[in-house]
């Protein structure tokens, strides 16, 4: 989509909606962690709780802006969240298998409620590759309605 | 040494990791990871073909959970060779990557997840799993034909993804009613549940047609296909190669798994129906197919076209569903991607070096790329079905099992494609060969920049010799095609 003429609508700041995130995202966030760590035993997971926090992220930059909030979450640090998260999950695998268990056999780390643990530690891994490629996607497409002069699509 | 079996997924997604990690610092870092995966999954697939070989059908379960209750991996005579193909493709594109490109570190995380999905395919006995797979191939896939510079691969890409993902939405759709049906999702359980709910229960018939319609979707059988022509034309060449080879027969064996390994051959006599709508289907596929390609002047559309009928062949075989038809399908599913790869990768070095993309432009080709034309030819004939090439082995085992199946119809299809798939190679073949090029240095050295491609202005070494390697592969497989078959054979028996 190259350059149509559409007004760009510069961003306004707003006390009551930059108050109201401040307050709420911190909640959302805690709360994507608990959905995160529930994976083991109940409904929640990775999936669902990368979601969440995600949202709490996308909430604040709604809020202040997305270029400012561009500058604060450098794009580095959801390269990190990505591939460190997918990570962790592999190496969790990869490690019971170096201690001579199957793929993912948690028991053969022989710490108490280990399968639990794992599971979990699994989990936020999911959750950080989550909602890392969330908020990237929500950059990116940020990001090509604002600078579509200098191709906005570019990742 | 089982433990190869889940490496083959795990190796190749933690290599699409590391260029999103370390990307930023290094720029062509994505090629030389890829590559390392390459020769890591070609280890473990010989590994795990080996050990298939020796005793049979080897089984993992992932996290020590037994099955049915965890997830399993199962290699056999029908997955080992896919996945050593697998590797081989990796390798051929990688090579034929170097020079070519798209160069970019994304690009090789894409292909890494893209290997990863379709090695699980292969792999898994668990039929949630399997739709995680292809939701992993078909996703990878989509961000890969948007490699494309051009804005029609961006829209080639996005029709993929619509068509793409309601066809996966309906494989689930199925997987539920199966789930609610038996309560399990292990394939080798489900086949025993299945037998004690009954063949004719309507859950289970919902089940089979929402599984089987979602998966031909994604091989792309005729009035399915639409998506794939677009995917298979606009994409780089690279990747045309590789989704030729790899995504719809990634998709078509999952159909053989399901069809034969969940609901068995006791469905299909149970409900004669559906092994006649396949049969149906699938001519129409065939013919229509070739039809389509002989109409086309752009050459990497008339190969798309062309899968649309070579998969026709496949979803026949399954149709007429006897050993011999299945042991024709498993073998032309290996031989369809080792031509078709190699003849995308051939239009892509054509495309390269003279700047040429329709039939039309091949005029005299032959005479000035001398080597790769021969190995187009060799491709092209082994495709229409002319011995000692692989091409030949699957086709006559089709007809054969359709012989012995009694469906003289489905033998008579095949005869026509071969007729048209010779008309559409034909052309082209006539072109690069006997037709004195019209403007001879117009084009010449004209490189046009292939879609996603750095504008390369010479093929390289590489490039040439996969495709010449593809060639060759084609013939040496139609030689050694009694000793894969050798391979597939026991484990097809299971089924019947």
């Amino acid at each position: 989509m190259s350059s149509v003429d559409r007004p760009v609508r510069a961003y306004v700041e707003s006390t009551i909606i930059m108050t109201t995130a401040r307050i709420v995202s911190p909640f959302v966030f805690t709360f994507g962690l608990f959905v995160m760590f529930h994976g083991a035993e109940s409904a929640g997971g990775g999936f669902q709780g990368g979601a969440i926090v995600a949202s709490s992220i996308i909430v604040v930059a709604f809020a202040f802006g997305i270029e400012p909030t561009r500058q604060w979450l450098d794009d580095s640090i959801f390269r990190l969240l990505i591939a460190g998260g997918a990570a962790a999950f592999a190496l969790i695998g990869l490690g019971a298998m170096a201690l001579g268990g199957a793929f993912l056999e948690y028991a053969v780390y022989n710490i108490s409620h280990g399968v639990k643990y794992g599971i979990e530690l699994v989990e936020l891994g999911i959750g950080a590759t989550v909602a890392g490629v969330i908020v990237s996607l929500f950059m990116n497409l940020a990001a090509g309605l604002t600078n579509d002069a200098d191709g906005g699509d570019e990742t | 040494m089982t433990d190869a079996l889940v490496l083959l997924v795990v190796v190749p997604i933690v290599a699409s990791l590391l260029p999103v990690l370390l990307g930023g610092r290094f720029d062509r870092l994505g090629w030389y990871v890829a590559a390392a995966m390459g020769v890591v999954h070609l280890a473990l697939s010989a590994t795990v073909a080996a050990l298939v070989i020796d005793t049979g059908r080897i089984s993992y379960a992932v996290g020590g959970f037994e099955p049915p209750f965890g997830i399993e991996l199962v290699a056999d005579g029908i997955s080992a060779p896919l996945l050593v193909l697998v590797s081989l493709s990796t390798l051929g594109v990688l090579a034929y990557a170097r020079r070519a490109g798209p160069h970019s570190n994304a690009f090789y995380s894409e292909l890494s997840l893209l290997t990863a999905g379709i090695s699980g395919v292969f792999a898994t006995a668990d039929v949630f799993n399997l739709y995680v797979f292809l939701e992993i191939t078909g996703l990878a896939t989509y961000a890969l034909v948007a490699c494309g510079r051009s804005p029609r691969a961006a829209l080639a890409s996005l029709k993929y993804l619509f068509v793409g993902t309601i066809g996966a939405s309906l494989y689930l759709l199925g997987v539920g009613y199966l789930y609610i049906t038996t309560g399990t999702l292990n394939m080798a359980d489900l086949a025993v549940a299945i037998d004690s709910v009954g063949y004719t229960s309507p859950a289970v018939l919902a089940s089979f047609g929402l599984i089987v319609t979602g998966l031909l979707v994604k091989v792309a059988l005729f009035p399915l296909h639409t998506w794939q022509p677009g995917a298979y034309a606009e994409s780089p060449d690279t990747v045309s190669a590789y989704i030729s080879a790899l995504v719809s027969t990634a998709a078509a064996y999952a159909l053989i798994r399901l069809i034969f390994g969940v609901y068995t051959t006791g469905f299909l006599d149970a409900v004669p129906l559906v092994t006649d709508v396949l049969v149906a289907l699938a001519s129409v596929s065939i013919v229509v197919g070739a039809a389509l390609a002989v109409m086309q002047s752009d050459l990497k559309r008339m190969l798309a076209y062309s899968s649309v009928s070579q998969f026709g062949l496949i979803i026949a075989a399954i149709g007429i569903a006897n050993e011999t038809a299945l042991v024709g399908a498993v073998v032309h599913l290996v031989g369809h991607a080792v031509m078709k790869g190699g003849l995308f990768l051939a239009v892509g070095v054509f495309t390269v070096a003279f700047g040429v993309r329709n039939v039309d432009d091949f005029a005299g080709l032959a005479g000035r790329a001398p080597v790769v034309s021969a190995a187009f030819a060799v491709l092209a004939f082994s495709m229409v079905g002319i011995p000692p090439a692989v091409g030949f082995v699957g086709k006559w085992n089709i007809v054969v099992g359709a012989v012995e199946a009694g469906r003289w119809s489905v033998a008579v299809v095949v005869v026509v494609s071969t007729l048209l798939t010779l008309a559409y190679f034909g052309r082209v073949i006539e072109r690069m060969y006997f037709t004195a090029p019209a403007t001879l240095g117009d084009t010449e050295g004209a490189a046009v920049s292939t879609d996603g491609g750095d504008n390369v202005t010479e093929a390289s070494v590489g490039m040439r010799s996969v495709v010449v390697l593809a060639a060759v592969g084609t013939v040496v497989l139609g030689f050694v095609g009694s000793e894969l078959i050798n391979v597939i054979q026991p484990a097809l028996e299971a089924y019947f």
